[in-house]
């Protein structure tokens, strides 16, 4: 066998292993979401009993590290108005969305059942208004907003009006205490 | 053998084995290598479109979704553009050029090892990605915003910019070589009005590269910019221009196509003046029409613009440029036809894909002018006319000249003969399954099928003339399929080929088959247009002058003036060496590294400039540089003196 076939034998059987392991971040979902139902996440650590642990969603996994659900989910943001109190994540009328602070907790599971549900004060529950899929690519896209998102499947700039860094360019601020809920109560 | 043959040798050869591979910088073994991939990758490309029109064979089919139809056509599209046409017209050129000019390598030898080392790990990475989903998807044009962040997300479009840019680091390294080789190191003698038509057109194309490529990669790097850091080149509502992408990306297109297409002019007039045995009618025009194009060339790209509502004026003056270049296209035509109707034609193979060039092209040509008035343009934009018309002019302008090259220089590069009925075979099959896949598409897109589309409703009338013309794209694979065996079973065992098989008039077919490493024993002085012919008849001149003085201990060869060819001194040419290849994957690391991000570039910039820096470093040991003792007593001889060798 010739060097040269040697050489391409390397590089095939690499792409074969590459195309085994495949690449989630760059799937497409037009027609057919990802399985699965969001288990109902706890809102507080305040729980009767002794403490559970906390079950992320993989439905949830699924969609925030999708950069097409990511970036289908800013576009729904802004068609759905979710500036109209949020802003471009400063906040406003609601609170900001683009810091590390979350008063019904900053997981994906978590801020998909805020859309869902709604919350006190003034957030509607979209529930009935977004299909399932629009509400996980919208809480993808919110996770984005504070850098929680994956380098390689975050949106860069928008067309339009540049109201928010790129967020590649945003650092990733963890919501405060562990990832999963809200630790601390909203700041008085 | 004599002792100066094997001092030659000793000087110009590789080392043995797997160190000689890598490290060689001969530019027979890089062309060689680098026309191998570039047929690779037109038949990786090949089978996507294959796999595209079986899609499209019947309506409603589901056999691929729309996601990856869409990474289907963008790779296919600029796989062929990239990573084939572009190349693989450049390589041969690689082989041919310096032997054409008489010379003993290409200027820059270590250049050129790293521009196929830069092609080649681009070319697989693009592959790989596509294989991991991460494709091109927004068509080989990469038009904005289709391609920006927003409808575009993920690395897939970061992926398809950096293999552009990829190509063109190694198209420009390319082109810089040849203009190089044919300006200064042509044989003496070898005037201006007497370099072989071939060389003409690399040496036109070349400058065209050199001006069209750095368009592409500024747009390409502007984009990887918007879409990695943000930046807002292309953002409109931000003071950027969607449109400054299409300006930037067709001042490159439309010259491209011509990249493409004037080396295979250039392919046909070797091929005619052979197989014609005379000297083909009217050099002078030839060369001005080669030259016209190459200007006129970058003043059409506006013609692919016409449906972004720029001002009437604008277009009007477009579209009078693109009619202009059917004038140097039809006096190359009938100057062709007037060589092979006064000559005495041998119809072989590679002159039977010419001919057919001929009827492809004209009709390529037709839908063209037909493209380039803006009405109609309007009404056809983006459908499958538009996909018929620019198959014909790259297919039939491109690659049956280029087939009709392989058949009439595979010999010289592997020693062997191709088996002509084979050829033959292979041509009909060729010839008529691409009427056959591509003709109908000109009635589908004047009823209105848009192009990119990856399936549509029954019921159209689209459904017979779809399935036509995929039945066609099985008989080019089966034709595609036939070459592929013919050269293998040729290298395995072929008949072994003269050094002229065909009776050609110019150096290249001087020296045997397949060229030693030092190309040329001496230096060939050339006194006429056709070195090998002696008179207009193809009698074949039995002496070759030659100059002498040339040292044969070191890699040297005679530079000679632009115009005349006259010696002005000798060069050493540097001797293999790893470090293009190390530059290579220094630059590959950083190319890849920023697509993912930004600081890759200023990291992956150190193994870049410590693997060039110890590859320019002067090293004492290099034998280009020895100086030795007896130098003086070469001084004595003179520096090309024509001398009649027996
Ligand atoms: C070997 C036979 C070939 C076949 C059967 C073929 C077939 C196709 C098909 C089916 C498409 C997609 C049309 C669409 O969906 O809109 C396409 C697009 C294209 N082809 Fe080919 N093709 C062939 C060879 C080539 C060659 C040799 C070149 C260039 C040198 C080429 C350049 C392109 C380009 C630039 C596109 C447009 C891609 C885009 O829309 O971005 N093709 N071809
Ligand atoms: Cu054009």
């Amino acid at each position: 066998m010739s060097s040269r076939c040697r050489v391409e034998l390397v590089a095939l059987v690499t792409a074969m292993a590459l195309i085994a392991s495949g690449c989630d971040r760059e799937r497409r979902a037009y027609h057919q979401a990802p399985e699965g139902t969001n288990p109902g996440p706890a809102l507080t650590d305040f729980q009767p009993g002794s403490p559970q642990p906390k079950v992320a969603s993989a439905i949830g996994q699924q969609y925030q590290q999708n950069a097409y659900h990511i970036t289908q989910g800013g576009r729904l943001y802004r068609w759905f108005n979710c500036n109209g109190c949020h802003n471009n994540g400063g906040g406003g009328i609601g609170p900001a969305l683009m810091d590390d602070q979350w008063r019904y907790g900053g997981s994906i599971d978590q801020i998909h059942s805020s859309i869902i549900e709604g919350r006190p004060n003034g957030m509607p529950a979209w529930h009935g208004k977004l299909t399932d899929m629009q509400a996980w690519q919208i809480a993808a896209y919110v996770r984005a907003m504070s850098g929680n998102v994956s380098k390689a499947a975050a949106p860069s700039r928008r067309e339009g009006l540049a109201a928010t860094p790129p967020f590649t360019q945003v650092p990733e601020q963890p919501p405060r205490g562990s990832e999963a809920s809200a630790q601390s109560p909203p700041p008085q | 053998m004599n002792a100066a043959t094997d001092r030659l040798q000793a000087t110009w050869s590789d080392p043995p084995g797997f160190i000689g591979w890598l490290t060689t910088v001969d530019h027979k073994r890089v062309a060689r290598r680098y026309i191998a991939t570039a047929l690779g990758f037109f038949v990786l490309a090949g089978l996507l479109a294959l796999a595209m029109r079986t899609q499209l064979a019947v309506s409603e089919n589901s056999l691929i979704g729309p996601d990856l139809y869409n990474q289907m056509f963008s790779l296919h599209g600029s796989a062929m553009m990239f990573l084939f046409a572009v190349p693989v017209m450049e390589a041969v050129a690689v082989y041919v050029v310096p032997l054409m000019v008489g010379t003993r390598n290409i200027s820059f030898p270590r250049l050129n090892a790293f521009s196929y080392w830069v092609y080649l790990f681009g070319g697989i990475m693009i592959f790989v990605a596509f294989f991991m989903d991460v494709g091109p998807e927004a068509g080989w044009s990469g038009y904005v915003p289709l391609s920006s962040s927003d409808f575009s997300p993920g690395k897939r479009t970061d992926f398809w910019a950096q293999m552009i840019t990829f190509t063109e680091v190694a198209a420009l390294c390319v082109a810089v070589e040849i203009i190089a080789t044919v300006m200064t190191m042509r044989a003496p003698g070898m005037t201006l009005a007497r370099i072989p038509l071939f060389v003409w057109a690399m040496l036109v194309t070349s400058f065209m590269i050199v001006f069209a490529m750095p368009a592409v990669m500024l747009s390409s790097s502007f984009l990887i910019s918007d879409r990695l850091v943000g930046t807002q080149f292309y953002n409109a509502a931000e003071g950027g221009d969607p449109l400054l992408w299409q300006h930037l990306f067709w001042f490159f297109g439309h010259p491209e196509v011509y990249i493409i297409f004037m080396p295979a002019l250039g392919m046909i007039s070797s091929i005619v003046e052979t197989f014609a045995r005379r000297p083909i009618f009217g050099y002078v025009p030839m060369v001005l029409a080669l030259v016209a194009t190459g200007f006129l060339a970058f003043g059409l790209w506006v013609h692919h613009m016409f449906a972004t509502g720029l001002p009437p004026m604008g277009n009007s003056f477009y579209t009078a440029a693109s009619m202009l270049i059917a004038v140097p296209a039809g006096v190359q035509i009938f100057c062709w036809i007037a060589t092979l109707a006064t000559g005495r034609l041998h119809l072989r193979v590679a002159l039977l894909h010419v001919i057919g060039f001929f009827a492809l092209f004209v009709l390529g040509g037709l839908t063209g002018v037909m493209l380039a008035s803006v009405p109609l343009d309007l009404q056809v934009h983006d459908t499958y006319f538009v996909v018929a018309h620019f198959h014909y002019v790259l297919i039939g302008g491109a690659v049956f000249p280029l087939v009709g090259a392989l058949y009439y220089w595979f010999p010289k590069i592997s020693g062997r003969m191709l088996s002509e009925r084979m050829g033959r075979w292979q041509f009909w099959l060729f010839f008529v399954g691409f009427n056959v896949t591509f003709f109908p598409m000109h009635y589908l897109g004047l009823i209105g099928m848009p192009r990119r589309v990856y399936t549509y409703p029954a019921g159209m009338g689209w459904d017979l003339y779809n399935f036509i013309s995929t039945v066609g794209s099985y008989m080019i694979a089966a034709s595609v399929l036939l070459l592929v065996i013919n050269i293998a079973r040729s290298l395995r065992k072929g008949e072994a080929a003269p050094a002229d098989p065909w009776g050609s008039p110019d150096l290249s077919w001087a020296v045997s088959s397949p060229p030693p490493s030092y190309n040329f024993a001496h230096i060939p002085v050339v006194t006429g247009r056709h070195p090998l012919w002696a008179d207009d008849n193809a009698t074949p001149e039995p002496r070759l002058p030659v100059a002498e003085g040339v040292r044969e201990d070191r890699r040297e060869v005679l530079l000679t003036t632009p115009v005349d060819a006259t010696p002005c001194c000798r060069w050493a040419l540097p001797d293999p060496s790893i470090w293009p290849f190390w530059s290579a994957l220094a630059i590959t690391v950083l190319f890849v590294w920023s697509i993912f991000d930004q600081w890759g570039i200023v990291w992956g910039a150190i193994p870049l400039a410590i693997t060039l820096t110890i590859w320019f470093w002067p090293k004492r040991s290099d034998p280009s540089l020895k100086h030795d003792e007896d130098e003086h007593t070469d001084e004595g001889r003179d520096d090309g003196e024509p001398r009649h060798a027996a």
